[in-house]
Parts: structure tokens; sequence; C-alpha cells
């Protein structure tokens, strides 16, 4: 990904003395604030939740949202299915992979259209309740990462396909990765503290 | 940019198999338990401790965090830290 | 992006002026913006203290004197003050560690500019409607307030960007990128005060962020967060506000302290005192800074049953604190002290520091707080301990590295007037402000009772004394860096890697990747030694 410091291979030393790579560092560093963040939306959610409970809450429909988080989980894995490919040298693994996780994340995206459909045909919306307007914002926050989450593994997929990554050089993959995987655990806590608790 | 190499410890292709297998069943569990009609202070600590579970698994295993550096580690559970500490408090209020 | 061309940097200034990825450029781009930014919230402060001058509107009305305090503050702590920092952090951090530049030279440019649209935006906020209803943008008030709080919330968010890509960049650079030889325990103070900063960029503003997204739910989308009587809550807003504000609070002084512990080591020629206890106490001061946020809440209503942790965690951050002071006092003590510019500024810091953090000790207890929140005693505090304090350290800091990034040296006896001007503008300013406050003065008042108008008659002198006296500063700057003598590489006889290499550095800052064999204030120790040798053989 970053051509700027490929020609000092001493210019990380130190990071590497730690056993750190300064890209994956920063992937980390950048997703310790995704965790804030979706952690105020989440703090506001269940301060709602437990403070001005809304009768709209029992409209949510767990069996369709569970196949959903199936969907992303499956996705996770054929994430780091393709990381695993790539490491062995395997392109066209890799490549397979990243499109059916675009499938897999664009079917979780889709059910998710679907359920903010039908409870908005059921009269909850942004505007319904403090219910509705922090479902909404939660959930639509995720779908929006989920959404660029597509757009970056398209481009990741293009570069696959341009020979871009290989078994010694495949940083921007796992970058990807620890991305699409964060955004997966982020839906695992929503649809915790949404549906089931 | 340089990609580290994989650690000896970091599981194969099967191990990544065994562990979606073991988070699609514990999604299905959870899915079955929210069909049962359990008192909310089951349920709660129940679906906690499971999506726990499947966050850690995740993490550890689909995300490295358990092969690669320590550091990592902290570097997420720290503001994890944070947020639980200010979702308690946003719960009294 | 590839490499620009290798001119000395401060040659062309057209560099300046578009992306660049070198960290200096970017740093001085910072520097710059800010500054304007600066005295655009100080033109605003000026009409604020014109029209406290006497009691009566005279200048503005209510609504109007609204949203000068509303807009005077949001420009200093969003546009200023942060940003500021970040740029010393941007231009000095990959020099201290020998460093070539960060480890993300492009996300580098990005967080700087960030920074324009997000002060057009502010600015234009100004014609719509501008935003009247503090900086901290209470709710439900600002869900209701014209248009340009609207422009605010996203102005607030570009910066909010800005400073966690900004605060990703610090992080990764000091931990990936130290030349060899330079451990933690040898990193200078000022990289120790910015990783503790950044750590705080990077977990506390993702919060203000969710907070303002909130708020722009309720003006746009018709959301009901905010809406008191069908199940929303104000209470949250605070909460996630000052959630992220308190940690903004140090954000703002924990570099400042750190130029600081630059500067009175090489002015005093002793080494620092104390350098872990300062290096542990930034850490300590920003991980306490995350639990005390409640403490700008102790009139609102929270349950009593936290007030009491509150108090308790906010009066403990005043020891590393004092940690701090005390070996600042430590470090000049019986040194062979040197009253430059910058000197005069860090030591001003510290008295005005100390006036500010100790009132701040005052309003933690909440008996106190009880009955001076949201009076001129608040206003005061604040004001030493960013203005009297952080402003003096920025102050201190582009005087001290002036000849590093211009390659001229500046004006001594106009930075002594400034200084003076400074020093007792401060504290003409404000020091009434204290008792004004105890008397009982609300803030936010475009009037106020008549027993109140010696006090505010002298604040106001203060300010115009404040407003003049950046004339010297920045005739100072812009002539000096135009036609002043050529600075040598080492003009102050400091230790820290910057000095080690020409002013102003080339392209990659050191010829040869440095090696370090020692630590950054060794001042009397040792002779002192201004050449870093790469080969590891090379001695002190």
């Amino acid at each position: 990904m970053t051509q700027d410091a490929a020609t000092h291979s001493g210019t990380f030393a130190a990071g590497r003395a730690l056993g750190l790579d300064h890209l994956k560092l920063g992937t980390w560093l950048f997703l310790a604030s995704e965790v804030m963040f979706f952690g105020g939306l989440i703090a506001a959610f269940l301060h709602y939740k437990v403070n001005s409970p809304s009768p709209q809450a029992g409209l949510l429909s767990v069996p369709l949202v569970g196949a959903n988080t199936f969907v992303l989980l499956t996705s996770s894995f054929t994430v780091v299915q393709g990381l695993a490919a790539i490491r062995r040298g395997k392109r066209g693994g890799l490549m397979a992979y990243l499109a059916l996780t675009i499938l897999l994340g664009a079917a979780f995206l889709a059910g998710q259209a679907y359920e903010f459909s039908s409870l908005y045909r059921e009269g909850v919306t942004l505007q319904s309740s403090v219910f509705g307007s922090s479902f909404f914002t939660l959930t639509g926050f995720h779908g929006m990462h989920v959404f660029t989450g597509l757009v970056w593994a398209s481009s990741t997929l293009l570069r696959a396909a341009r020979g871009h990554y290989s078994a010694e050089d495949h940083g921007g993959v796992e970058v990807f990765g620890l991305y699409w995987h964060f955004v997966d655990i982020v839906w695992i806590v929503l649809f915790t503290i949404i549906y089931l608790v | 940019m340089t990609a580290e190499p994989r650690p000896a410890s970091s599981p194969r292709r099967s191990g990544y198999l065994l562990i979606y297998g073991i988070l699609a069943a514990l999604t299905a569990a959870e899915i079955w338990i929210a069909t049962l009609s359990l008192a909310a202070a089951v349920r709660t600590p129940v679906f906690l401790t499971l999506s726990f579970f499947k966050a850690s698994l995740v993490a550890a295993f689909f995300m490295h965090l358990k092969s690669d550096s320590r550091y990592y580690l902290l570097i997420f559970l720290l503001p994890v830290a944070v947020v639980v500490v200010f979702g308690l408090v946003m719960l009294i209020r | 992006m590839s490499a620009e061309p290798v001119a000395a940097p401060t040659s062309n200034w057209r560099r300046y002026f578009g992306w660049n990825t070198d960290h200096k450029v970017i740093g001085v781009q910072y520097m710059v913006t800010t500054f304007l930014f600066f005295l655009l919230g100080g033109l605003l402060a000026v009409l604020i203290r014109t029209e406290l001058a006497r009691p009566g509107q005279d200048l503005v009305d209510g609504t109007q004197f609204n949203r000068l305090f509303t807009n005077h503050g949001s420009l200093m702590i969003f546009l200023w003050i942060i940003p500021v920092l970040a740029g010393f952090g941007n231009y000095l951090i990959p020099l201290m560690i020998g460093a070539k530049d960060m480890a993300f030279p492009r996300l580098n440019a990005l967080s700087y500019w960030l920074i324009p649209p997000a002060g057009i935006l502010m600015i234009v906020s100004f014609f719509v409607g501008a935003a009247d209803t503090g900086w901290t943008a209470y709710v439900p008030l600002s869900i209701s307030a014209p248009d340009g709080q609207t422009l605010w919330a996203l102005s607030i968010v570009l910066l909010g960007v800005s400073s966690i890509l900004g605060g990703i960049n610090f992080i990764a650079t000091v931990v990936t990128m130290r030349a060899e030889g330079l451990t933690f325990g040898r990193l200078p103070l000022f990289v120790w005060g910015m990783l503790a900063t950044a750590l705080l960029m990077v977990v506390a503003t993702p919060v203000l962020s969710a907070g303002l997204v909130l708020v722009a739910m309720d003006r746009i989308a018709g959301t009901l967060f905010f809406s008191v009587g069908v199940g929303g809550d104000p209470i949250l807003w605070q909460n996630l506000f000052w959630f992220y504000s308190h940690p903004a609070v140090y954000i703002m002084v924990l570099p400042a302290m750190g130029i600081v512990s630059e500067i009175l080591p090489v002015f005093a020629r002793k080494p620092i005192f104390g350098y872990k206890a300062i290096a542990a106490s930034s850490m300590a001061i920003a991980i306490l800074g995350m639990l005390v946020w409640a403490h700008h809440m102790f009139a609102s209503g929270m349950d009593p049953r936290l007030r009491i942790p509150y108090m308790i965690t906010s009066m403990i951050i005043a020891v590393p604190t004092g940690v701090k002071i005390f070996s600042w006092l430590g470090t000049i003590w019986d040194g062979k002290l040197r009253f430059t510019t910058p000197m005069l500024f860090a030591l001003g810091f510290i008295s005005m520091f100390l006036i500010g953090g100790i009132t701040g000790i005052f309003l933690a207890s909440i008996p106190v707080d009880l009955h001076v929140t949201d009076t001129y005693f608040v206003v005061a505090h604040l004001h030493f301990v960013l203005f009297g304090g952080s402003v003096s350290a920025v102050y201190a800091g582009l005087y001290y590295w002036f000849p590093k990034i211009t390659g001229r040296m500046y004006d001594e006896r106009l930075g002594k007037a400034h200084f003076w001007m400074n020093f007792i503008g401060t504290n003409l300013a404000y020091l009434p402000m204290f008792l004004v406050g105890l008397l009982g003065m609300p803030r936010r008042v475009a009037d106020y009772a008549p027993e109140f108008t010696s006090l505010n008659f002298l604040a106001s002198i203060g300010a115009f004394i404040l407003a003049i006296s950046t004339v010297p500063f920045l005739y100072n700057a812009i002539v000096s860096w135009a036609t002043g003598p050529k600075a040598e590489a080492n003009p102050w006889r400091a230790r820290t890697l910057e000095w080690q290499t020409t002013s102003p550095p080339p392209a990659h800052n050191f010829p040869v990747p440095p090696h370090v064999t020692g630590g950054p204030y060794d001042y009397g120790e040792q002779a002192p030694s201004t050449s870093l040798a790469p080969a590891p053989a090379a001695g002190k």
C-alpha cells in the first residue's frame, strides 16, 4: 500500500524490534477509535433502552436478523480464507474469497434493507420514538461501515487481479481483513444488545 | 510494505473452519435461546457471555490477536474497557 | 505520492500552499493556519471585552453577544490550540526521534487539509445564523438554534477526524520509527507529552463525534434523541460532550507542558529534574483525565451517588500535575539561567498555569463548584490554564524553534517586549475575573450589575493590551523570517536531535540516520557532543 517507506528498510526497525508492523499498528489504532465511536452510539442506545423503553422494540424480528448474522459471520470466514490463500501465494484463491465476501456483504445489506423497510411499514421510523431514532442511527452507521467495507473489498479485489499482492507482500489484504472482522464484531455486539438482551 | 512471516502458532485453514463452526453453533444457540421465554435476569448474562465468546473468537483467530504482538491486544482492549465503563455510567443516569 | 524535489524547505514558499507530505511543511501549514484562527478568535474576544468594559449593551445585543462567545470559544479550542499543538507535534516528532518523516506521510497531509474546509464551514456559519449556544452547545437549545449550528457541528466533526488521524500517526511514528539507541527512556519529554496527547486524541475524540451525530440527526432528520417529553435526554449530550471535552483540555495542555520541559533544561544548562516522573505523570494525567468528565456536570442534576467519586478523581489529577511543577522548579533551581524569550514564556507558563491549576482544584470541590459554576470564576480559571498556560507555551515554542524552522533568528528585544505585554495583559485581563466571579457575576452575559464595573473595566484593559501584544510578535515573525540573520544548526546549544541537523533541516531530516548514545538533557554532566555518529562505536 504505502510506497513511501519501501526504500528505507531501517526506517521501521524500532517497530520491528518490538514485533510491530507500522501499518498494522496504525490499523489497530484506527480500530480503537472506531470502538470509541460505536461505543458512544451504543451507550446512547442502551441509555434509552433502559431509561426510555419503547413498545416499538417488540417489533424486532430475531430469526430474520439471526440469519443475517450468519451471513456476516460467514463473510468473516471467507475473508480470513482469502488471507490464508495469498499467504500461500494463491492469487486466484484470494480473488475468489474476496468475491464471495462481497456477495455475502451485499446480502447482509440487502437483509438489513429488508429489515428496515418492514419496520418502517410497521411505523418504526427515525422520528417515531427514541427507540426508532437510536435503532436506525446505530444500525445505520453499522450498515455504512459495511458498505465502506464492500467498496474497500472491491478495490482490494481489483488490486489482486492486477497482481498487486504476493505471499511476501500482502499487507493491504491484512489491513482490509482487520477492518472487516471489526465490522463483524460490532455486529455481534449490536445483535446482542438490540435483538437478544 | 513487507508482510510479517506467518507465525507458527496461527491457525491453518482447517483451524479457521473449526472457529467458524463454533461461531455458527453459538449463533444458532443464541437464536434458539431467544425463542425461550427466560427472565431478563437470566437472558442478559447468557447472551452477554455467548456474544463475548463469539467476539473473542473473531478477534483472537480471524484477526490473529492470539498469535500477534500483545501490544495490538492492548490497543484493542483499552478502548473496550473505557467504553464498558462509560456505558455502565450511562445506564445509571 | 512521489517525493518532493530536494529544495531548501523554506526558500520555496509556494510549497506551503499545496499538498505536501513533508512533515516539516505540514507542521508549518498547521502553525500558520491555526494562528490566523487565533487572531480571528482574538478579534471576537476584543469585541466581547469592549461590550463588557461597561454595563449596558453598547456594542451588540444579547443574541449577537451569544454568538460572539460561542464562536470565540469554538475557534480558540478547535481551530487554534488543539491543532497548533498538533502542528508542533508534526514538525518536531520525526526530528526528535531521528526519523525522516511520520509513519504515514499522506495521512499526515490529509490531517492538515481537513482544517481549512473546517475553518471555512465555521466562518460560513456566521452568515447563515451563527451558533449561539456556547462552545458547549447544550441541548435542547442547540437543536433549535439557527442553521449555523449545523455547520458548526460539521466543522467540528471534520476537525475531530483530523485529530484522530493525527493521533494515530503520532503513536505509530514514535513506536516504530525511533532512531537506533533512542529507547523510550531517552525520549524527549515533548514526545512523551505528545504520546499521552495522542492517546486521548484517538480514544476520546470519537465519542464527541458520536454525540455530534446525534445532534445533527435531531436537527436534520427529526430524531428524538434530545426531545424532552418523548423520552429524549439532554443529559446524554452533556455526558457525550464532556467525555471528550475534559480529556480535550489535557490535549490542550500536555504538549504545552512538553514544550516547557524542553526549554527549561536548555536555558538553565542543567539536566531536567525528574525525567521519569515527568514522563509518567504525562501518561497518568491522560489516563486519569478520561475518568473525570462529570465534574463539569455537578450542577446538572446528576445522580448524587456519582458526585463524590468524580470529585475525588478530579482532585487526584492534581498530584501528577504537581509532580511536573516541582520537577520544573527543581530543574531551574541553582541553574545557570539565560532569560531568553522562550525561557521567559516558559517561566510565565509555570506561574500562570499554577494559578489556573490550583483554581481548578477549587472547582473540583463540589461545595465550591455549586457556588461558582457558570460564573466568571470559571472563565478566569480556564483562561489562566489555556491562555496563561498553553498559549504561553506555544509562544515559547514558536520562539525556541523559530531558528530551526526558518533558518533565521528572531529579534530578541521585540520578543521580550511581546513577553512583558503578554504577561501583564494576561494577569490584568483574568485576575479580576476571579474576583468578579466570586462576587456573583455569571458568565455568558452581555450585561451585568453596576457594582462589577471597575473589575470588568480592568479586565477589558488587559484584553486590549493582549490584542496589541500580538503586533510585536507578528512583526518579529514575518520580518525575521524574511530578512533575519541566518541561524546556525544549534544556536541554543541544545542536545535533542532536531538541533543536530541543519537549520532548517534537509528533506529527510538527517543526512545519515542518527545513532543515539545518551539522553537528551545531559547538560553539564559530560563534554557536550553535537555530532551523532552513525556507527555504534562513537562515544558521547
